[in-house]
């Protein structure tokens, strides 16, 4: 049997696309918000997302800020819709018992904004496995 | 018993109905296609990066050899931005005849797109047709520019060469001959049953999913959502009064008939900058200095973008370039093939977005 042509190993034209201007940004930004490396999360998105996808993370990042659809404060600072929908670093199974476990630990008076903190900490703890 | 299989179908690199190389790689159940993903990596230029430390006068070239079908855009976006970053002003009749060109340019581009489409679902007639007409509007191009891909025609501070009276004369007759062939393209296409079989309720992109893609240009208009088009934005054409077009289809026929109404459009735009046309230079001059800025305009598929930095000389000190094609393409790919019901239907639904590879892969 002949050698394959076209099935190639993707990674290193993946991570150029990810260490241009605009991408590197905002992988950055993203990789803070979430505290995780930026090489961690940028091996998350080469092994889950397809070039076109990483391509046009940069508007979709854009498009996904600007979306305030979401009413619910706990969900939209923890990135429920950017990091599902713009972004799809999680499903929706993944992200609802953050928001569960954060939402409760407001409940039981925490302040929000350290709340939300644990809470992206756990999110980027799903990064990391 | 028929046995149905989920099986991965690489449509690509080299496709017979694909004006550039791409591998779109389908996962389908039978003949229903769950999901696509796109490989890319066959045409990468590295322009951008060729770009950088090189002064704006080589720059202002290789912008627009970004793209070989919407190279005007290219030159129009990247010169606005510098003219807007050193303040620059541009004559009135310049601003005009920018225009005039940047239209030509988007009919080109759109007739080709749609003949693209009409070759991929076998219907070789109109495209050929469509082919033809296109050639008429590249006369036009190279009968105010001097060129037809790349005509470097919107300098610093105006445009390159004026427009004589009798060649804007020629322009009209021949966009009034152009206007009767769109309209009869148009009901060709919108009462071809075959054509309504092939695209109508196919390649579905809802508004919700192209607001999700930022899907941009035709593709978001034809999705019902008019306010995605950078004209609104542009100073001559507010003074034009230009009001976007939109469909609410979300298929693949309204991606196709929204470039017919956009033809139409074009050639209105046009005629009402000629008619605003005054007398006057069209080189104001001026020389572009250091500064950094993010500027948008309206190509044929949509939203293009340059980030652009310079130092005191003008030399290009970092730039980025978001062309439309990156939106577009991925909304086709991640929405308007997921759930086809037909793996016949990817070549032409990929094809209605209008992709273009020159431009995803700068």
């Amino acid at each position: 049997m002949s050698a394959v042509i076209y099935e190639k190993d993707l990674t290193a034209m993946k991570y150029a696309i990810l260490v241009s201007g605009r991408h590197d940004r905002v992988v950055r930004e993203i990789a803070a918000d979430l505290q995780v490396g930026v090489q961690q999360l940028r091996r998350y998105i080469i092994r889950h997302f397809d070039m076109m996808l990483m391509e046009n993370i940069p508007a979709r990042y854009e498009a996904g800020k600007k979306d305030d659809s979401l009413m619910e404060p706990v969900a939209r600072e923890l990135g429920m819709e950017l990091y599902t929908r713009y972004i799809p670093l999680f499903g929706k199974k993944q992200i609802e018992p953050v928001i569960d476990e954060v939402e409760m630990l407001v409940a039981e008076g925490k302040p929000e904004e350290e709340a939300i903190r644990i809470g992206k900490a756990m999110l980027g703890e799903v990064l990391s496995r | 018993m028929k046995k149905t299989v989920d099986v991965s179908i690489p449509l690509g690199p080299i496709h017979p109905c694909f004006k550039e190389p791409a591998r779109v790689k389908c996962e389908t159940k039978g003949e229903f296609v769950t999901g696509a993903e796109v490989e890319l990596g066959y045409m990468k230029k590295g322009i951008e990066r060729i770009m950088k430390g090189r002064p704006w006068q080589e720059v202002m070239f290789l912008a627009e050899r970004v793209c070989g079908i919407c190279s005007v855009i290219h030159n129009m976006v990247f010169i606005e931005a510098l003219e807007k970053m050193s303040g620059i002003e541009v004559p009135e009749r310049a601003a005009l005849l920018r225009v005039v060109v940047n239209e030509l340019d988007r009919m080109q581009s759109h007739t080709l797109a749609n003949f693209s489409y009409c070759y991929t679902i076998e219907h070789e007639t109109l495209g050929m047709y469509l082919l033809d007409m296109r050639e008429k509007v590249m006369d036009l191009l190279e009968l105010i520019t001097g060129a037809r891909v790349t005509c470097a025609y919107i300098v610093p501070g105006g445009v390159r060469f004026d427009l004589r009276e009798e060649d804007r004369e020629s322009l009209l007759a021949s966009l009034d001959a152009i206007e009767t062939d769109v309209r009869r393209y148009m009901g060709m296409f919108e009462g071809g049953s075959l054509i309504g079989l092939r695209s109508r309720d196919i390649g579905i992109l809802s508004k919700e999913a192209a607001l999700e893609a930022h899907a941009v240009g035709p593709t978001a208009r034809a999705s019902g959502m008019p306010e995605i088009d950078r004209r609104l934005q542009h100073p001559t054409y507010q003074k034009l009064q230009f009001t976007p077009v939109s469909r609410d289809g979300c298929d693949n026929f309204s991606r196709i008939m929204i470039r017919f109404d956009e033809l139409l459009q074009s050639i209105e735009l046009i005629r009402r900058c000629s008619a605003l046309l005054p007398e006057g230079p069209v080189r104001g001059g001026g020389i572009p200095g250091a500064g950094e800025i993010v500027y948008c305009g309206e190509a044929p598929r949509g939203e293009l973008t340059y980030f652009i930095k310079t130092d005191d000389a003008g030399r290009i000190l970092d730039i980025s370039i978001q062309t439309p094609s990156i939106m577009n393409i991925e909304a086709c790919c991640h929405y308007m093939l997921k759930d086809a019901a037909s793996i016949a239907d990817v070549p032409s639904t990929f094809v209605s977005a209008d992709p273009c590879i020159a431009c995803t892969e700068r």
